[in-house]
Formats: C-alpha cells, structure tokens, sequence
C-alpha cells in the first residue's frame, strides 16, 4: 500500500494548483453510406473477403473453404449447422470457424468474444467468421454504446494478420490468421 | 535500458558517418508513415477528433488521482490483480514473484515500450527465464541486441538485405530469401514459443477507468497470442494511460491508428477485462502493474504536463526532418524523435538529457501531426531554456546564439556577415575548430554556400514577377 499511497499523494499535490478540464461528448458521426455495403467494401480495402448470404449460400462457403481439409477448429457459438466437418483443436486445425458478436462499417470491425474460444480466431492460418446482418453497426460509437455486459476478452479483428517490419514489405500470416473471411448472414 | 542521452551529438554524428544505410531506411519509412497519415487524417475532421482526444486527456490528468482509484477497483472486481510500482524496484519484485510461484521457463512479450524503461527483459534472463519478443520488429532487434528506433516500427532501421543476413545467419535462410519466408521463419519459432510459454508480458495503449478495460493494439497478432494462450497475463500500465469511458476507446483506437500508421483502426485489438471464466481459453492470472516511473514530476511539472497526454504513436517521429536523418539509436533512450527530446527530461532530468531537446529544427511538423495536440516546440523551447538556465548547454552555443541574434536583428550586420561567410569554404582547418560550425559538419559534408545570398535573389524574384 505504501507506494500505491505516495504516487497517490504526489497526484493530489501536483494537482492542487492545476484547472480541472471538462470530460467533452462524443457526438455520433453519420456516414454517408448504408454500414453493409460500406462493411463489404472496407473489408475487400483492408485485403479480407466479405460476402453477403443466406444460411445455405454461407454453408457453401465454408464448405469449399474446407474442401480437402482434415477439419475446422469451431467457435463455441457457431451454430450446429456449420458443424459438418470433424472438428480439430485450433493448434492443428487450418480453418478455424467463428462467431461474431457484432462488426462495424466504420473502421472494418468484426468483434470476437473470449467466450466463443480464443484460439480458434487465433492459430489457424484461415479465419471464416460469421456474423449476422442485424450486427452490423455503422460505427464503433454506435457499437461500444450499445455493449451491456463485456467479456473476459474482447478481439476487434479488422483484417488479416500483417507486418511491415521486414525491410517495408507487406506480409501477411505473421501470427494470426493470414487469411480472413467473413460471411455476413442474411 | 542503458541511458546514453547526453550523448546525442556525438551519436547522431557517429551514427550518420559510420551507418549511412540507416539514413535511408528510417528516411524511407517514415515518409511512407507519414503519407499514410495524412491520407487518413484526410477522410475525417481531424481538427474536431485531436480537440476532442486533447480534452478528454487533460481531462484525466486533472483527475488522475479518481481514475486511477477507479480502475484499479473495476479492474478488482474483474478479478486481476492490481500493483503499483514507482519504477523498476517493484515491477522486478512482482516478477520474481511470479516467476518463482508458477515456474516460468519462458516469457512472450507483446512489444511495449514501459517494458523497455523498467528493463524486464534482462530481469527476466538473469532468472533464468527465455524471453521471446514476439512482434515482428522486435524480434529481429532482438536477435540483434539492440534497441528499438521507432516507437511503431521498432526496426525500421534495419535494411532487407541486413535482415536476409541476419536470417542467414541465425536459422541459415538463403541470403536472397524473400520477406514471406523470412516471415515464415520467424512465425514457426514463435508459436513455438507461443503454445509452451507459462508468462505473457504487455503494455497497455489505453485502460479504461469505467470498466477497466486494457485496450492493446497491433497489427500482427501477436498480442492477441501474449495475452491469451499463457497460463499468466502481466500488464504494465504507465499510470498516464487513462481513459474515463468505455465510448472513449470508440475516438482513441480510430485516432491512434490514423496517426500511427494510417489505418481506420489496429488490425487487432484486445479488450481485456480480465481472466479467463471458468470453462473458458485465455490466463487464469491477470495482473495490472500501474507504473509511476517519472511521470508525477511531470505532472507536476506546469509547462511540460501536457506531454503526458502522449499516445505514443509515432506520427511526430514520422514527420520529424531531425529523426529522420538517424532514427532513435542517438537519443539514448527508450522514447527518441521529438516526443523523446520533451518527454526524456522529464522522466531522467534535464542533466541526463539536456542535449535533446536541441535534435530539431523547430518547423512544427510534429505538433501538426500530434493526435493529442502536444505543443511539441513551444516545450523544446522551454527545456532549452531551462537547460541555459541550469548553466548545462554547451558554453560556445550561448555566445554562438547572442551572435547570431544580434546579426539577425541588424539588416546592416546581417549583409555584412552572409558576404563574409560567402567567402566560404572556409579552410576545414577553421572549420573544424568553430564549435558552432563543427556541430553543423559532424556528419554532413562541408559547408557549401550559396554564391548569392537569399535576400538579393528574393529581390530579384520580386522584380521579375512585378515587372512581368
Ligand atoms: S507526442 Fe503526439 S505525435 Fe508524438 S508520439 Fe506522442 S501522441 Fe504521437
């Protein structure tokens, strides 16, 4: 506790003399476009793929994803009807299926909770996620206002994993997935 | 980390003479930064988005004392366990700790620049502990024993064919290997390191007072990887580093990301709230270390508070004609580049670092860039000023700048002088043994004056313009 109180102490005095600043609002920016079409669009900017489909188009998807593959690493809220394949953990698995809590337009956001499972949005080279239509906010304002309860983690992915750091170069699949794919579902 | 501050000319000089490649590199990657930068700046109000960051974070400062309480009991009821530590002292005493209660062999760590104040990587060595940097970038200034150049890019220093040298050397790559396999390389060590380390380590670029959020981004996944696969989660968290709301991440993440690289945000972010619930992946441990470290004496310091409103994205780095010439290495410390030559006195002393605040030109490139609108010149100007007061710049730079007022003020004197100078070059002899001009010729070529001087060839423009 003592040096917790000491920091606190020299806060307070360093504070004494200094005008408080007022906390300003955020005010909510409207974009000049439907968040579907602007998510699609910033998804394909951000070097991703983004499709809209129903239940059996984003079936197809996965299914051709999967093609050849031994399994999926699956997300504990995919739906059983995306369950097809047999399922391998994510250390192993070379597609890893997930389910997003929301996405956002603005800033190209597709938002993972740590209660879907970490590492199948994470150790895979490629990342199929799937989220609903109705999630998709138009900005993070929007978004974060709208979020009651948060969970132990929350992971905005907004692409495929990439680095610059070898001599300027664009790489992807550092770390993460190198390849991300997002079926929005109608 | 070894402070080599004072150093600074010498280095800068030594550096340019002895490593003309990093010139290019760091010239190279900073321009693409800032050109990226100013494209996103371009898309949105900016002016509106830094106003508003700059007040939502004067706004804390004023109120550090209540928000730190405040997350420090959110992040409680979370369930992670909160330190406060002054400096290095008690962030090592916490790791021994933990070190020695969960056994740890190795260590992941999520790039962080606190981490490289408080020296955690040779405390974890000495406990016998396998430190992986795993961004990228520091990676490669790992295996390299150096220190990182850029707050972002911590090996924008470094050229394709020294890295493909490096790789050839280390895991015996072909010396015209390509980036991808380099990358490839690197990646298969690391998730090695990823699935067997027992300690995750990271920094935090917000947390949020409201719910106690640690708000971390990157761009490689890797710190997603730190702070979800170890048994352990340790943050540390320079105690400036607060935000009031949750929604204030919605300005702050958007904001950094257009500064630091261009992009609308992080290519991931982690929101962490704390440990795993039952049933669930991710640490079963979470610990928040909330660093002093110099920063109350600069809050209370009444001119250079403002730089703790710093994000630490690199924009003013980018668009500094200073760093670019050398990258960080001359500056001695952690943080280089015009935040480094305001912030560095006031975490060290002015004693220790007098000499940086001196490493720019004062063009206002920086304070223009800043999303957080650091008034990055006006406080050069006042550590120079403090530094004179304290008697620490050198003693031919005071006599050298009454001179140059002095002709500067006088039209008459002025002419007089630049003709004289135009007698130039001047024998390297002399050169090298006016202070002033030494400090100038370190590093560059000699001295090579215009045959006319700028206020006749002005003269001239004018007449051609108006007479034609
Ligand atoms: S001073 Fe401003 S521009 Fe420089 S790193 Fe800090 S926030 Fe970014």
């Amino acid at each position: 506790m003592e040096v917790r109180a000491r920091i606190l102490a020299r806060i307070r005095k360093a504070l004494k003399e200094r005008p408080k600043a007022l906390l300003p609002e955020h005010p909510h920016l409207r974009l000049g476009e439907e968040p579907l079409d602007l998510f699609l669009r910033r998804l394909a900017e951000n070097g991703a793929e983004g499709h809209l489909l129903n239940q059996e188009g984003a079936v197809g998807l996965l299914k051709e994803l999967a093609h050849g593959l031994p399994g999926v690493a699956y997300g504990k809220g995919v739906p059983t009807s995306f369950r097809l394949f047999p399922e391998l953990p994510p250390e192993a698995a070379p597609l890893g299926v997930s389910w997003a809590l929301f996405a956002v337009a603005e800033t190209c956001t597709l938002a993972l909770s740590s209660e879907d499972g970490r590492k199948a949005q994470l150790l895979p080279p490629t990342h199929l996620v799937l989220v609903e239509r109705e999630r998709v906010y138009s900005t993070l304002l929007e978004a974060f206002s709208e979020q009651k309860a948060l969970p132990s983690a929350l992971g905005l992915h907004s692409g495929p994993s990439k680095s610059a750091d070898i001599g300027q170069v664009m790489v992807k699949g550092v770390h993460g997935p190198g390849r991300l794919v997002v079926a929005v579902l109608t | 980390m070894r402070v080599k501050a004072k150093l600074y000319p010498k280095e800068a000089a030594r550096l340019l003479q002895e490593k003309p490649s990093v010139r290019a590199s760091v010239t190279g990657a900073t321009l693409h930064f800032e050109r990226n930068r100013l494209r996103a700046y371009g898309e949105i109000d900016a002016e509106a988005w830094r106003e508003r960051a700059r007040r939502i974070k004067d706004h804390v400062l004023t109120h550090l004392d209540h928000y730190l309480e405040l997350a420090e009991k959110r992040l409680r009821e979370n369930g992670v366990q909160v330190h406060w530590a002054e400096g290095p002292e008690e962030a090592h005493r916490l790791l021994r700790e933990v070190v020695a209660r969960h056994g740890v062999k190795r260590a992941v760590k999520a790039k962080s620049m606190l981490t490289e104040e408080l020296g955690v990587n040779p405390l974890l060595e000495s406990l016998g502990v396998e430190v992986y940097e795993t961004d990228l970038g520091e990676y490669l200034i790992q295996l390299l024993g150096e220190p990182p150049s850029h707050i972002v890019g911590p090996a924008i220093h470094l050229s394709l064919p020294e890295i493909q040298r490096l790789f050839h050397d280390r895991f015996g790559t072909p010396l015209d290997a390509a980036p991808e396999a380099l990358a490839q390389v690197a990646r298969g060590v690391l998730r090695e390191a990823f699935l067997t380390a027992e300690l995750g380590i990271s920094g935090a670029n917000f947390l949020v007072a409201e719910t106690g959020t640690l708000a971390v981004m990157e761009n490689e996944g890797n710190i997603r990887l730190s702070t979800s696969l170890p048994r352990v989660h340790v943050a540390f968290v320079g105690i400036e580093k607060l935000l009031p709301r949750f929604q204030d991440l919605a300005l702050f993440l958007p904001l950094t990301a257009r500064a630091a690289t261009g992009q609308r945000l992080a290519t991931f972010v982690s929101l962490i709230q704390g440990s795993a619930q039952p049933g669930e992946e991710g640490p079963e441990e979470v610990h928040v270390v909330l660093v002093d470290h110099g920063r109350t004496a600069l809050l209370a310091d009444p001119e250079a508070w403002e730089v703790l409103r710093c994000v630490r994205c690199g924009a003013c780095l980018n668009a500094c004609p200073v760093y670019r010439q050398t990258g960080g290495h001359p500056y001695g410390y952690v943080y280089s580049g015009p935040i480094g030559a305001v912030l560095d006195p006031g975490l060290l002393g002015l004693e220790e670092a007098h000499p940086l605040p001196h490493a720019s030109t004062l063009c206002g490139a920086c304070q223009e860039a800043c999303p957080v609108k650091i008034p990055i010149p006006k406080l050069l100007l006042a550590w120079r000023h403090r530094a004179v007061e304290q008697g620490l710049a050198p003693t031919w730079e005071k006599g050298a700048m009454r001179a140059f007022a002095q002709v500067m003020g006088s039209p008459a004197l002025y002419r007089l002088f630049s003709k004289a100078l135009r007698g130039l070059p001047l024998p390297q002899a002399l050169q090298d043994h006016l202070p002033l001009l030494r400090a100038w010729t370190e590093g560059r070529g000699p001295l090579k004056p215009s045959p006319r001087p700028f206020h006749e060839l002005w003269r001239e423009i004018k007449e051609e313009t108006h007479g034609g």
